[in-house]
């Protein structure tokens, strides 16, 4: 009994000398990132373009992968609060929690950077005084998307395959609820009624932004809507390539009469090759060079105490609002593939 | 009389997977009569050919009395491993820049080698460590999906979706002969091959043996080691052969390929009337498990219902596969 008495004195006593070390400590200037998937393809290349502006720069960066996991990501978050990072940059999927991590962000005097994700609102910005947000504005990859479809429409009659006035189309979404894909969906469709044209939705899928799921869940629709389908609105790439194989698979693309329009959504390589081929109608790019180095910028700023201005950030395709840097859309078709490499 | 009932009960359960089958056809086909086409069975089969490769793989092991958890990213780090052996010379991003373009078999032997390598790991964590199997395999499910992030990750793919695939290398998965697709075609092999093994080989008979009663399979002078090994790298070759598959059905390859295939050809394989026990199990009846998920999720999508509801139904009929394979089995005792 004397000696479990003894233990945990000994423990309290050596808990509260850590935890005075750690309150005494000046913070380094180590900005903790949580991106959420290393394995996503844009994440990669914007993890990339960080770490390699980091390595010659005044903010070091350690980073952790939330595994398209929020409880992960809360745990990366915990974790980098424990090691006492100066600069915490989110790459959210948390959605609905936007607040209470600007609370948590206040109580440990950390900034706070969103990246890459939908913005905190007016009052949570009031909050705090160290939120950013870097991030490309979402709506504008949709409407992208929609308005490629309605240069097609208008200048194709035989588009309207049913005749029936209407363009119907199928929705390929990303994950559920992922906001992302909620605004690209609804804008896509928002500038195709915006123009005048009518649409018909024949089926809305979640294909979790990966090419098998899209091509298994195409074939499908097709068999069971062959002579409707007049296009396909993907909420990225992966899932547009994937429709293509099964519009291929189904008798599409074999000449100029059996073209169906599909557009999507960053630009990858694949993506670029298929808008070459003359598969894909049009893609939206969203620079993950831009977001890494803006991010990076926005670190080196805050570090240095400069005022977060356009001509500070200096970055082209960016524009600085407040505490926002957004990363502006670039629409790719078969016309203009150069600008898509970076 | 009695007797009579009792088997008409017996044959309704020993068939049940089969019924299960013809009911789901039939409820779609009443609601949208354009699924009975050819058509739509050919997607069906092509959908379901890599998930056939996989699951008659899962079956080896099962029917050994074993489980195995790594399958689906093993199918992962092998149609990575065969898309960058497969890649046209003129790639616009090409993950090993300076590699010709190999003959198709190359990628498919590379894929299927890994799979085995892994297998073979497999089996002698489980055979010689004594780790069960399930953990055993649960941790190389991570190794090898650490692998396959690495391997993706690598300089100057850099995670980006691999793709510009040969035209040969595709057409395993999208070209047909006769009509026939030469994906359905490979799936249909390897069930015969799988089927020779198991039902007219000493080496089937041993597997049995060894999942039905493991001791006395010892005692009757079986190398268990033996089994273990070459059970679990039979399944790492289909594995293999199933990720080169799916990378050539889909044109393409990343690291998220093949996650969560592992549970499907389990769950086809218990439905299919592979006894979790182990011991039990036919190519016929997984085959027909592995059918029944694919109608399911292809037919739901044909008529118009919620992919969530999948899930629900796919849920359903697993807990009920299994129940009726509890009661066959005590049914015995």
């Amino acid at each position: 009994m004397k000696k479990a008495i003894a233990l945990v004195l000994v423990l309290v006593l050596a808990l509260s000398l850590v935890a005075c070390g750690a309150k005494a400590e000046e913070k380094e200037a180590v900005a903790g990132v949580c991106w959420y998937n290393f394995g996503d393809t844009f994440i990669a290349n914007a993890r990339s373009t960080l770490n390699n502006a980091a390595a010659n720069g005044p903010v070091k960066v350690v980073d952790a992968d939330s595994l398209n996991d929020v409880a992960t990501q809360t745990s990366n978050m915990n974790n980098f609060y424990t090691q006492n990072v100066k600069y915490l940059v989110v790459n959210n999927i948390n959605t609905n929690a936007i607040g209470e991590m600007i609370e948590q962000a206040k109580e440990k005097d950390v900034t706070l950077i969103f990246a890459n994700t939908n913005s905190p609102t007016d009052e949570q910005f009031a909050t705090y005084d160290k939120v950013y947000h870097v991030s490309s504005v979402a709506t504008q990859s949709g409407t992208i998307m929609g308005e490629a479809l309605v240069k097609y429409w208008n200048e194709h009659p035989e588009a309207d395959r049913n005749g029936n006035g209407k363009l119907d189309y199928i929705m390929l979404l990303g994950i559920q609820g992922h906001y992302d894909t909620e605004v690209r969906a609804s804008y896509s469709v928002q500038a195709l009624t915006d123009a005048g044209i009518g649409t018909n939705c024949i089926m809305e899928t979640i294909c979790n932004y990966q090419r098998a799921d899209a091509q298994n869940q195409v074939a499908s629709i097709l068999q069971s809507n062959m002579d409707d389908v007049e296009a396909v609105i993907a909420c990225n790439d992966d899932m547009a390539l994937g429709a293509i194989e099964a519009l291929k698979a189904a008798g599409f693309f074999k000449g100029d009469d059996s073209f169906i329009p599909v557009v999507g959504v960053d630009a990858t390589a694949n993506g670029v090759e298929a808008l070459k081929e003359g598969t894909m109608l049009c893609t939206a790019l969203n620079n993950p060079v831009i977001l890494g180095n803006s991010v990076y910028k926005l670190l080196t700023l805050l570090e240095e105490g400069k005022p977060l201005t356009q001509e500070n950030v200096g970055i082209e395709g960016t524009t600085v609002e407040g505490h926002h840097i957004y990363i502006n859309y670039v629409g790719i078709t078969a016309d203009n593939t150069e600008d898509a490499a970076y | 009389m009695i007797k009579n009932k009792l088997d008409t009960k017996s044959l309704l359960m020993d068939y049940a997977i089969y019924v299960i089958l013809t009911a789901l056809v039939v409820i779609i086909a009443v609601i949208s009569p354009k699924f009975l086409s050819i058509n739509v069975a050919k997607d069906i089969l092509m959908q379901s050919a890599v998930r056939i490769v996989v699951a008659m793989g899962c079956m080896f092991i099962i029917i050994s009395g074993s489980a195995d958890l790594s399958g689906g990213r093993m199918v992962g780090l092998a149609a990575l491993i065969a898309a960058s052996l497969a890649q046209t010379a003129n790639a616009s991003l090409k993950f090993w820049p300076n590699l010709p373009e190999l003959p198709i078999f190359v990628p498919v032997l590379a894929a299927m080698l890994a799979g085995v390598c892994f297998g073979v790991f497999n089996g002698l964590v489980v055979s010689k460590l004594k780790v069960p199997a399930f953990l055993a395999t649960l941790g190389t499910q991570m190794i090898i999906f650490g692998f396959s992030s690495l391997y993706f990750n690598m300089e100057p793919n850099s995670s980006q979706p691999l793709g510009s695939l040969l035209k040969g290398f595709r057409n395993l998965g999208g070209g047909s002969i006769l009509g026939i697709p030469v994906i359905v075609i490979i799936a249909l092999l390897v069930m015969l091959v799988v089927w020779i093994l198991l039902t007219k080989t000493c080496l089937g008979k041993e597997i049995f043996a060894v999942g039905g009663n493991l001791e006395a399979a010892r005692v009757s002078g079986i190398n268990v080691f033996k089994i273990q090994l070459i059970t679990y790298s039979i399944a790492g070759a289909c594995y293999g052969l199933a990720g080169a598959l799916e990378a050539a059905r889909t044109s393409s390859a990343t690291s998220a390929y093949g996650s969560g295939y592992e549970l499907d050809a389990i769950a086809s394989c218990i439905v299919g009337g592979c006894s979790v026990a182990g011991g039990v199990g036919t190519v016929g009846g997984v085959f027909a498990g592995v059918i029944i998920f694919n109608v399911l999720s292809y037919g739901l999508t044909f008529i118009g219902i919620s992919p969530y509801w999948q899930n629900v139904v796919k849920g359903l009929i697993i807990i009920g596969a299994v129940a009726l394979d509890v009661r066959k089995y005590a049914g015995k005792k």
